[in-house]
């Protein structure tokens, strides 16, 4: 086959070309610090990544909620263990007024009053506020009990999604946490002042009913927040592991884009040399 | 004797010739589409025709210039001109995907998944506090984003779409003007004397061009001028032009409006543009869009607002490029129904579960990553097939060269020998010359 000029000029061009062009690549590399810039560099990996950008995102969004949940969650235990205290005392005043040794119609007027005024305590405990809702109102703006010691909230359940496909509830509402104490409470401080021993037994019994009910819920959400606490750690490990997925999907190796830089630079010096040589001599050079 | 005389004459008038166009090669010999060109020589005295009374000819001795011929291989030629017409619909193709590609400048922190994600952090957030005025209005400004991005990339599918029209009526001017050269060419081709070996080289130049650009193939009829044809239909009949038009987003005969069956070319693939690939990639973005409207309506539709009303549309549109917030919830945040019963106004059921929706599956995230996977596979591959087009053109190019190209090397050896035989048939010339003067000088007759 005849070799002409035009022909290895050609030829000469198009390889250095190529070469340039192979190295512009590896440079853009360096200089982004992403191999995949766009999703035609490499399909798989890009959409490898945007599934995991998308996790990213999500798990940042449900951090949040678990912080919600969690700060509702501390609220209401706060709250809870304050109420397991004051009905602990309530008992023993409910053990005091049973004993027959309390005659004195004063005594049991302070033992009454004492009572009353745990009971206002407990109602505004009951009424708690958690940023601009009361915890255990459900779903309603207002508190959860009047004064009456009526449940005025609903019976809506505050629901936080906290990591994929878990949730929890975060909150429990006044009639299942206190029932109806605050009545029980007004028939023994009546009881107490009207000497009705066997309406003290009656209500005193209750309580210890409502007692028990209110530690369960105690109980209940301390259980909550553990859950919720276990489930953050494994959030944090999960999204950290997130995060390193999604550079070894789209960052460039550093060390092997530089060591690859220098070969594909020789190569084009090379062939940058090669055709200085093969270009310019002809016969012309030799004929006198 | 004085026939010598006018043998050496014929080689000296030979050997300038093939000076002459040895020269003309190696002026030529970086111009495009240039093929050398040789002179070619016959012995005198060869008799044609074989007859009787032929014999070795009163006239013998010399040589004769029968012409100069262009050197071209034209099976070569006519492969490199179909190969460019390829590679020419390849990068026009690999080109219009690229510019899809960057309608949507995948994977990125503020395009459109990065926008839909945090539209559905909005109606989280609405979730865990559904009387706060704040958080509505997030919602309201997220939607508003994910609104603005949809038309955008619906507008800026439709822009190249509208360029790419412009382009085929470009397209249609060119090849008009040189559909129009070719058969100037041809008429001077025709009516020339003798081989028009340069104008034949511009008639070449030109078919490349034409052929780059529709595919055209062209055939040589009996008067030696080339007839062009695009998709079976003649362009160019001798000097007869038919013009193309390209209004209308493809190009068309002039005469009768039919559409040009252009083959692998420029113009089929800026024809495919505007057919196939813009709309595709626009309805399965209009796709993304309704996807989002049908799941979020229907599941806010369930919810109640504020003020204990049921909750309505909350996006009104049929696609990307008219989807719309609902105008009754676009002022009004307190239209937005996150509630999952009325008259609990601290209910966010709807709300979490509308936020939920993220990772449904038919639902918008999933249609998006799928479009922009699907054309980031679609764009690889169209610059694939450049790369592999440009190679099959090389080595087209490298054999049609290797024929019809000009070696520098070969002219000077040409040169050598012109020179050499030139200087041969002078000394032929001078030596039959001293030998008439001999014969002149000798004996006294006639003096």
């Amino acid at each position: 086959m005849r070799v002409t000029n035009s022909m290895v000029l050609r030829s000469t061009l198009r390889d250095l070309n190529g070469s340039l062009a192979r190295l512009q690549d590896t440079q853009a590399d360096l200089s982004t610090g992403k191999t995949v810039r766009k999703v035609s560099d490499d399909p798989g990996r890009a959409s490898s990544a945007m599934a995991t950008r998308q996790q990213i995102r999500r798990s940042e969004q449900q951090a949040r909620s678990l912080a919600d949940a969690q700060s509702w969650l501390y609220a209401a235990d706060t709250a809870l263990v304050s109420g397991l205290d004051m009905m602990t005392r309530l008992k023993q005043l409910a053990v005091l007024a049973g004993n027959q040794g309390v005659a004195t119609p004063g005594s049991r007027e302070a033992i009454a009053t004492e009572i009353n005024g745990i009971r206002d305590e407990l109602l505004s405990l009951a009424n708690t506020r958690h940023g601009d809702r009361t915890i255990f109102s459900g779903t309603q703006p207002g508190p959860a009990f009047d004064d009456t010691g009526t449940y005025v909230g609903d019976a809506g359940a505050v629901v936080r999604d906290i990591a994929p496909a878990t949730s929890v509830t975060v909150n429990m509402t006044g009639d299942q946490v206190f029932g109806d104490v605050f009545e029980i409470l007004d028939q023994l401080a009546a009881a107490i002042v009207a000497g009705d021993s066997a309406g003290i037994s009656a209500q005193h019994a209750a309580l210890d009913g409502a007692a028990t009910r209110l530690g369960a819920a105690a109980a209940e959400i301390g259980a909550r927040a553990s859950r919720v606490d276990n489930v953050k750690i494994r959030a944090e490990a999960e999204q950290a592991g997130l995060r390193e997925r999604l550079s070894e999907l789209e960052d460039t190796d550093i060390a092997e884009a530089l060591v690859r830089v220098k070969a594909q630079e020789n190569a084009y010096t090379a062939s940058l040399m090669a055709a200085s040589r093969v270009i310019p001599p002809s016969l012309l050079d030799y004929l006198r | 004797m004085i026939s010598g005389l006018y043998t050496a004459l014929s080689g000296l008038n030979a050997q300038r010739r093939v000076l002459d166009v040895t020269a003309h090669n190696v002026a030529n010999e970086a111009t495009p589409g240039y093929h050398r060109q040789r002179v070619e020589l016959q012995p005198n005295g060869v008799a044609s025709v074989a007859a009787v009374f032929a014999g070795p000819g009163t006239n013998a001795g010399g040589v004769n210039v029968l012409g100069v011929t262009r050197v071209i291989d034209q099976f070569a030629e006519a492969r490199l001109l179909r190969e460019s017409a390829v590679h020419s619909g390849t990068m026009e193709m690999a080109s219009a995907l690229s510019r899809v590609e960057l309608v949507f400048s995948e994977p990125s922190d503020s395009g459109l998944a990065a926008v839909l994600d945090d539209f559905w952090a909005g109606w989280s957030d609405l979730a865990s506090h559904p009387g706060d005025l704040a958080m509505r209005s997030q919602v309201l400004e997220r939607s508003r984003n994910v609104v603005d991005v949809l038309h955008r990339a619906s507008a800026d599918l439709a822009q190249i779409d509208q360029a790419t029209r412009q382009q085929v009526e470009r397209l249609a001017d060119e090849v008009n003007v040189l559909a129009a050269q070719l058969a100037k060419l041809n008429s001077a081709i025709v009516g020339s004397v003798g081989a028009p070996n340069d104008l034949m080289d511009q008639r070449d130049v030109v078919l490349g061009e034409l052929a780059a650009l529709t595919g055209a193939v062209a055939r040589p009829n009996d008067s030696g001028a080339y007839d062009v044809y695009i998709g079976g239909r003649a362009i160019v009949s001798g000097t007869f032009v038919q013009e193309v038009t390209g209004a209308g987003g493809e190009l068309r005969w002039e005469g009768d409006g039919s559409a040009v069956a252009a083959p692998p070319s420029r113009a089929a693939s800026l024809a495919q543009t505007i057919a196939d690939v813009v709309p595709r990639y626009q309805s399965l973005l209009d796709g993304v869009a309704t996807a989002l409207m049908a799941q979020v309506n229907t599941l806010h539709q369930t919810g109640f607002d504020q003020a204990g009303d049921p909750g309505v549309a909350f996006f009104v549109g049929t696609g990307a490029a008219n989807i719309e917030i609902d105008p009754a919830i676009a002022g009004n945040p307190a239209a937005i129904a996150a509630a999952g019963v009325a008259g609990a106004p601290l209910d966010g059921e709807v709300a979490r579960q509308l936020a939920l929706l993220a990772d449904a599956p038919g639902g918008a995230d999933a249609a998006f990553r799928s479009l922009v996977t699907g054309l980031g596979v679609e764009v690889r591959a169209a610059a694939r097939r450049e790369v592999i087009q440009e190679q099959v053109v090389h080595s087209a190019a490298v054999e049609a060269a290797a024929v019809g190209g000009v070696s520098i090397d070969e002219e000077m050896a040409n040169l050598i020998a012109a020179q050499r035989a030139y200087e041969a048939s002078a000394r032929v010339l001078t030596t039959v010359d001293q030998l008439l003067e001999t014969l002149m000088r000798t004996g006294v007759v006639g003096r």
